[in-house]
C-alpha cells in the first residue's frame, strides 16, 4: 500500500483515534508476508528480530494468531547455540535488495533459512507473554507457550553464557547493530578503534530509499562491515572471535531482565519452574546497578569492555531500565528523563540521545531522533513507577507524531517531523498497542459508529 | 457499527415473522432473503413482514440450477425481478455470482462478453431502481472464472457503474485468497457487501478462520455495511446461530466505549 493511501481520511491531530487505529491496521496488514511482518516494504524487506517482538505487541490487538506466528517464525530461525539472529532473510527477496544480505553473512540455522549472525535486544519473552495474554484460549489451542518456552530459555542461556564477555553477569554486544540503536554516539568511542572497510568495497542499499542525512555515515558503515566480517570469519564463535567491539549495554540487559520475568510467568504457565528465571532477572538487575549505573548523571551508561570504563555518552539506552519493575533507582531515572538531557514533556516523544550532548543531531537515525519502540518502553516504565500523567502525555505525543508522520520510522524530537521509512511496522504496532491500552471513548472519537 | 444479518433459510421458524423474532433475540439486525423462489409471488408475504417490522435489505440470488443460454436468460430475468422487489421493500440490493457458473473453467478471471452484457443490463436496472447489484466471487469448485475479489473488482471497474459493487464471502476467500485480509484492503473502494461463514461453511466461530484479522481488515478498510451469515446447511443448531452475533461483536475491533 502506498504511504499516501495509509493515512487517507485520518485527521493529523491524533484526536481521531478510530481513524488512526484503522490506518495503523492497514500498515500492519500491508506489511504482513504470511508468516511475519516486514518493518518497511521498501527499506527493510526481511524479518528483523526486535522489530518482530514490537510488531507482535501491536499485532496481538489485530490478530492474536498472526502475533503468535510473527514470534514463532522468528523463533523457528533460532541457531543451535540458542541465538536468535537479528535478520531472517526472506528467500523470495533478491540478494541485492538489502546490504549486508545473505551472501555477506553466509549464515543460518539450517539449509534453506538464511540469517545474519548477530543478535538484537532480547525483548522476545516479554512479547511472547504479552501476546499470550491477548488471547489465552487461542494460544492454548495452538500450543503457543509450550513451543516457545524451550526456545526462549535457550536464547537467554546463550546470552547469559557465551555473551557474558565481561564475566560479571551482563550480556555483551559485539556489534553496534546488536543494540538496535545502530549509530548511537555511545558507540563512537569503541568504534574509533575499528579500521573501516573503504566505501568502494561495498554497496549500501539503505541510501536507495532514505536521505543520506538521516542515515549513518559511510565511515560508520565501513566499520560496521569490518566488525561483521570479522565475526563471520571466526564462524560467529563468541569464544574465539577477537571482538574488537564489546560493550555492556543498559537497554539490552534491562530487556533481558524484563524478559526473564516474563519467562518466569511462561514457565509457570507451562508447568516448568519459574524460580530460576526470577533469580536471573534479579541477578541482571543487580549487575546493571553495579556495572552500569552512574549516580552523577542519574543514568545507566554503556561499559566498553575493550577500552575500559564507562562510556560518558548519555543515550536513551540508559533510560530503558525504567521499564523494569521494582528498579531501585527509578526515581533518579525519572528525574533524568524529565531533565535537560531528554526533555520529557517538552519535546516530541523521547530523544534517542542527550539533547545537550555534543553529538546530538535531531535527524540522524539514533543520534537524537525519537523512536516509537523506545517511547513505548519509557511509557511502560512511567506507568510502572507511578508517573501516570507523564505516561499519558507521552502517549499523546506518540500518537500525534505517528499520525503526522504517516507512521514514520523515527521523528525529529524538536519538530515532530518524520524521517526514514513511512508505513513503518513497529510505529503502527505501537499505535495499536497504545490505543488498546486506553481505547477511545465516545466523546474522544466523535461519531462512534 | 456493522449490522449483523442472517440468511432467511438458516433461521428457525416457519414464517418470516417467526424467523425475525429469533433473529432479534440473538442480536441480528436484518434478514437476507432467499431468491430461489420467485420473489414476485411472495410479495404479499414480504409486504406484510415489512409492515410488521422485519428488516430485509438484501436478496441472495442463488445460482441457477441449469446451464446454457436459456438458463442464463432466466437467471437475468430473475435477478431483475429481485432488484425490483427489494427496491419496493426499501432494501439495498441483490447478491449474485457472475452467472451462470459453468463447470470446468480455469479460474483465470477473464470475463466473457456475456458476463459483461448481463451485468451491464442488471447494473442499469439496479440504478433505475435505486439499489445495488453485489457481485460475489465464488470458490473454484462453484464458479469457473470469478473466484477472487480482484477478479470481481476488475469486472466492476470494466462496467464503470456505481450500482454494481463487490460482495466478499469469507468461506470462498479462505479457499481462493493468498491473504484474505490483504484482499479485503485491496478491494476496499469497491466492496459493498460481506457474507460471513467459517472455513467449514458453518457459522462464524465453528471453524478455524482468523476472524480478528478478517474483521480487523474490514474495519481498517472502512467497511461499515452488513455482515451476513450465509452458506451453512439448513438445520444448523439454533444455539450455533444464536451465538454468532456475540462472537462477531467480540472479534470486531472495539469502536470505542461509551463515555462514563
Amino acid at each position: 500500500m502506498s504511504s499516501s493511501a495509509i493515512l487517507e481520511g485520518v485527521r493529523p491531530d491524533a484526536a481521531d483515534l478510530v481513524g488512526l487505529r484503522r490506518a495503523a491496521a492497514r500498515v500492519l496488514l500491508g506489511n504482513w508476508t504470511g508468516s511475519s511482518t516486514v518493518p518497511s516494504r521498501t527499506l527493510y524487506p526481511h524479518q528483523w528480530s526486535w522489530d518482530s517482538a514490537f510488531v507482535a505487541l501491536g499485532l496481538r490487538h489485530l490478530s492474536p494468531r498472526r502475533a503468535q506466528r510473527e514470534l514463532e517464525s522468528l523463533l523457528g530461525a533460532q541457531w543451535d547455540d540458542g541465538r536468535l539472529p537479528h535478520i531472517v532473510f526472506d528467500a523470495a527477496t533478491p540478494e541485492g535488495a538489502y546490504f549486508p544480505g545473505p551472501d555477506f553473512w553466509r549464515a543460518g540455522p539450517f539449509p534453506g533459512v538464511r540469517t545474519s549472525g548477530i543478535v538484537q535486544p532480547p525483548v522476545h519473552a516479554f512479547a511472547v507473554w504479552e501476546v499470550f495474554r491477548a488471547d489465552p484460549a487461542e494460544a492454548e489451542r495452538r500450543g503457543f507457550l509450550a513451543r516457545a518456552y524451550p526456545r526462549l530459555a535457550a536464547w537467554h542461556r546463550y546470552l547469559r553464557t557465551r555473551r557474558d564477555l565481561g564475566g560479571h553477569g551482563l550480556a555483551a554486544i559485539v556489534h553496534p547493530w546488536e543494540s538496535g540503536m545502530d549509530n548511537s554516539p555511545c558507540w563512537d568511542g569503541p568504534l574509533a578503534r575499528v579500521d573501516p572497510v573503504p566505501p568502494s568495497r561495498f554497496r549500501r542499499r539503505d541510501l536507495d530509499h532514505a536521505a543520506p542525512g538521516d542515515r549513518p555515515t559511510d565511515l560508520d558503515y565501513g566499520r560496521y562491515v569490518r566488525l561483521a566480517a570479522h565475526y563471520r570469519d571466526h564462524g560467529y564463535d563468541d569464544a574465539s572471535a577477537p571482538h574488537a567491539f564489546a560493550v555492556e549495554d543498559p537497554a539490552f540487559n534491562a530487556l533481558l531482565a524484563l524478559s526473564e520475568l516474563a519467562l518466569a510467568r511462561i514457565a509457570a504457565a507451562v508447568g516448568a519452574d519459574p524460580a530460576p528465571h526470577r533469580r536471573r532477572a534479579d541477578e541482571v538487575v543487580a549487575a546493571l546497578l553495579d556495572r552500569l549505573w552512574d549516580a552523577s548523571s542519574g543514568l545507566f551508561l554503556c561499559r566498553d569492555l575493550r577500552g575500559g570504563g564507562l562510556i560518558r555518552e548519555h543515550g536513551v539506552t540508559g533510560l530503558v531500565p525504567l521499564a523494569v519493575p521494582g528498579l531501585p533507582v527509578a526515581a533518579d531515572l525519572l528525574r533524568t528523563a524529565c531533565g535537560a538531557r531528554f526533555g520529557l514533556g517538552r519535546v516530541h516523544m523521547v530523544p534517542s540521545y542527550d539533547l545537550t550532548g555534543p553529538a546530538f543531531d535531531p535527524a540522524r537515525y539514533w543520534r537524537g531522533p525519537s523512536w516509537f519502540n523506545i517511547g513505548r518502553l519509557v511509557h511502560l516504565g512511567l506507568l510502572e513507577h507511578g508517573a501516570a500523567e507523564r505516561a499519558a502525555a507521552l502517549r499523546r505525543s506518540m500518537l500525534r507524531a505517528a499520525a503526522r508522520s504517516r507512521f514514520a520510522e523515527y521523528v525529529d524530537p524538536l519538530t515532530g517531523e518524520g524521517h526514514g521509512a513511512t508505513g513503518f511496522a513497529w510505529t503502527a504496532a505501537t499505535v495499536l498497542d497504545l490505543i488498546a491500552h486506553d481505547p477511545p471513548k465516545v466523546d474522544e472519537v466523535g461519531q462512534n459508529s | 457499527m456493522n449490522r449483523i444479518s442472517c440468511q432467511e433459510r438458516l433461521l428457525p421458524g416457519r414464517t418470516l415473522r417467526q424467523k425475525w423474532d429469533f433473529a432479534v433475540r440473538a442480536g441480528y439486525g436484518a434478514i437476507e432473503l432467499c431468491g430461489r423462489e420467485d420473489l414476485r409471488e411472495r410479495l404479499p408475504e414480504l409486504r406484510e413482514a415489512a409492515r410488521s417490522g422485519v428488516v430485509m435489505p438484501t436478496v441472495h440470488a442463488g445460482a441457477p440450477r441449469t446451464h446454457g443460454p436459456e438458463a442464463r436468460r432466466d437467471a437475468v430475468a430473475r435477478v431483475r425481478t429481485q432488484l425490483s422487489v427489494i427496491a419496493e421493500l426499501g432494501g439495498t440490493g441483490v447478491i449474485t455470482p457472475a452467472f451462470p457458473p459453468q463447470p470446468g473453467g480455469d479460474g483465470d478471471g477473464a470475463a466473457s462478453q456475456d458476463d459483461l452484457d448481463d451485468l451491464a443490463e442488471l447494473g442499469a436496472h439496479a440504478a433505475d431502481e435505486g439499489v445495488t447489484l453485489f457481485l460475489a466471487p465464488l470458490n473454484r469448485y462453484e464458479h469457473p472464472r470469478v473466484n477472487r475479489l480482484e477478479q470481481a473488482v476488475a469486472l466492476v471497474r470494466a462496467l464503470g457503474l456505481d450500482s454494481v459493487r463487490v460482495a466478499a464471502g469469507t468461506f470462498h476467500m479462505n479457499i481462493e485468497e493468498a491473504d484474505p485480509a490483504a484482499a479485503v484492503l485491496a478491494a476496499a473502494p469497491w466492496l459493498g457487501h460481506v457474507h460471513v461463514s467459517d472455513s467449514n461453511r458453518r457459522p462464524p466461530g465453528a471453524g478455524h478462520l482468523d476472524w480478528p484479522a478478517l474483521l480487523g481488515a474490514l474495519d481498517a478498510a472502512g467497511y461499515d455495511g452488513d455482515l451476513v451469515v450465509e452458506g451453512a446447511p439448513a438445520g444448523e443448531p439454533e444455539e450455533a446461530l444464536a451465538a454468532v452475533p456475540g462472537f462477531l461483536r467480540r472479534a470486531l475491533p472495539a469502536r470505542g466505549r461509551p463515555a462514563s
